[in-house]
């Protein structure tokens, strides 16, 4: 089989340097498997009959930009655009293809809540699972346990299994112990439209807190967030960049884009 | 550029987390629990030593020979748990595998050490068994951890090895069972060695060379019975007595190899 070149994904922890996120020349493209090509039986046959079995797709198509510390990014784009991609690449879900990027600092992504959460599990065993998935010790889930039920305000509930809870009420709980992990960056997708009118309007207020104080790269539909919380948008279209600046002006052109269809 | 540690202190609390889970899930909505990590091994050693030492009489010249089949049976009883849930669990996982970066083979890890807890449980009992039996401790019984880590280092190795190839096809999983079902009769554990060197002892020689029987044989020598068939004591060939360790580390080293570099790919095609 042939291999795909792999381009570089680097973590660094540099402190005299006041880029956050570099990108250089990122490219992605996935394979989409064709016919069924799963399973052995198909493998083989695709390979007497020299068919590949796979169509290449390209969804990053040599992205570039540098995000500073302390940057509120928002990274903006419609369906199938590539910005969950990009979103997955910077947290080495994905490897990237072809380019250079440098991570400097501590990241943690929040690419959807409540990951490893279990239905099976009481809340109480699903909030240490998730507390591990983020890098807390039992120790550290332990003191902030209370303060986690108080924010989702979900006390009564902690012994009951997961699969007794409203969806609501999954991501409210998830939301509560996504808000403690401390990194120098923070990637959210879509994180923030959560919960009913009460929570949403907590969320929001946490994600004012970060402010200012804390690098966070936000993929998200809404322009309306876009325009509160981000200094800086990016609007990604077919694999590119193709507008960057100013939120406001930004948000605009992912509209006329919109609007166009 | 830092090279990451292979277990740094998120990997080991997340380890930890996940056997945990694993742990917990598995004998979730039973009536007994947990203990059924000790029951299923205790009925299946029930089911063999009824058919083969009662009805069919095998092993009869075997000191403590129940005892003796029931270390067989629960050792390949972790075998094949430990390689069946290590070569599933990146397609178990590949939830999680698609949401969050981590090192991919912690959850291979995790499921084979949840394999291994179970194991150290039966452990126990067989212990608690042997003593009541009346075999009489020694020091030997302090070379047991060596042949257990043999076991689960192959079994590791394995795991890897066609836990990478069944993300992409899930063939494997079916296959494994199916070889599994085959291997069972080529491990002395229903049936002593002695049964086969008496007919052919050439091809006890190879079976012993199997690195399952050597570490089984050798657990049962140490522990039971010194009048226990091993390689040791049967090959004379002292060279070819590396076969075993060798096919354990070449497993897991060309595992490790094929793990690593098809890892890249696993969030995509799981």
């Amino acid at each position: 089989m042939s291999r795909r070149p792999i381009g570089s994904r680097v973590e660094i922890n540099d402190e005299t340097n006041d880029i956050a996120i570099s990108v250089k020349n990122l490219h992605k493209s996935f394979r989409l498997p064709t016919e069924r090509s799963f399973g052995l039986k198909q493998a083989i046959f695709n390979r007497l009959r020299g068919i590949k079995g796979y169509k290449e797709q390209k969804v990053l198509k040599g992205l570039n930009f540098d995000i500073k510390k302390g940057e509120f990014v928002g990274i903006v784009g419609r369906n199938g655009s590539g910005k969950s991609t990009l979103l997955k690449i910077l947290a080495g879900i994905y490897y990237p293809e072809k380019g250079e990027i440098t991570i400097n600092g501590n990241l943690v992504p929040f690419i959807e809540l409540g990951v490893g959460f279990n239905p099976e599990l009481t809340g109480r065993e699903n909030v240490y699972m998730n507390g591990a998935l983020l890098g807390f010790s039992n120790e550290e889930m332990d003191k902030m346990y209370d303060e986690i039920w108080k924010f989702a305000e979900l006390e009564q509930f902690q012994d009951q299994k997961l699969k007794n809870y409203s969806s609501g009420m999954q991501v409210r709980l998830a939301f509560s112990i996504a808000i403690r992990a401390r990194g120098d960056i923070l990637l959210l997708d879509e994180v923030l439209a959560v919960g009913d009118a009460a929570f949403q309007e907590k969320c929001n207020e946490y994600f004012a807190s970060l402010h200012g104080s804390q690098t966070v790269i936000l993929v998200t539909h809404s322009m309306e967030n876009v325009k509160k919380f981000c200094d800086r948008a990016i609007l990604i279209e077919d694999g590119k960049i193709k507008d960057e600046g100013d939120p406001k002006k930004v948000a605009d052109e992912y509209i006329k884009l919109w609007k166009q269809g | 550029m830092k090279i990451p540690r292979v277990l740094n202190r998120r990997n080991r609390i997340l380890l930890k987390e996940l056997v945990k889970t694993d742990f917990k899930l598995r004998y979730q909505g039973s009536v007994l629990g947990y203990l059924w990590a000790l029951l299923r091994p205790l009925m299946m050693f029930a089911i063999l030593y009824i058919v083969f030492a009662k009805l069919l009489r095998i092993g009869g010249d075997i000191p403590h020979y129940a005892v003796y089949l029931l270390t067989g049976t629960v050792m390949w009883s972790f075998f094949t748990e430990c390689t069946s849930q290590g070569i599933q669990a990146i397609v178990i996982r590949g939830d999680l595998l698609r949401k969050i970066s981590f090192p991919k083979y912690i959850v291979v890890v995790s499921a084979t050490l949840t394999a291994v807890v179970n194991m150290l449980i039966n452990l126990i009992v067989i212990v608690f068994f042997a003593l009541i039996n009346g075999v009489t401790p020694t020091w030997t019984w302090l070379l047991v951890p060596i042949s257990l880590i043999e076991l689960y280092t192959l079994s590791l190795g394995i795991a890897f090895l066609l836990g990478a190839i069944n993300v992409k096809y899930r063939d494997i999983t079916s296959i494994w069972d199916v070889f599994i079902q085959a291997f069972f009769y080529a491990v002395p554990i229903i049936y002593p060695i002695s049964m086969v060197a008496s007919v052919n002892e050439f091809a006890a020689k190879i079976l012993l060379l199997n690195p399952v029987a050597q570490a089984i044989q050798d657990i049962r020598f140490n522990l039971i019975t010194k009048e226990t068939i091993t390689m040791w004591n049967f090959l004379g060939n002292p060279y070819v007595m590396i076969v075993p360790i060798a096919i354990i580390l070449l497993v897991l080293g060309f595992g490790a190899i094929v793990f690593r570099r098809k890892s890249k790919y696993f969030a995509e095609e799981v």
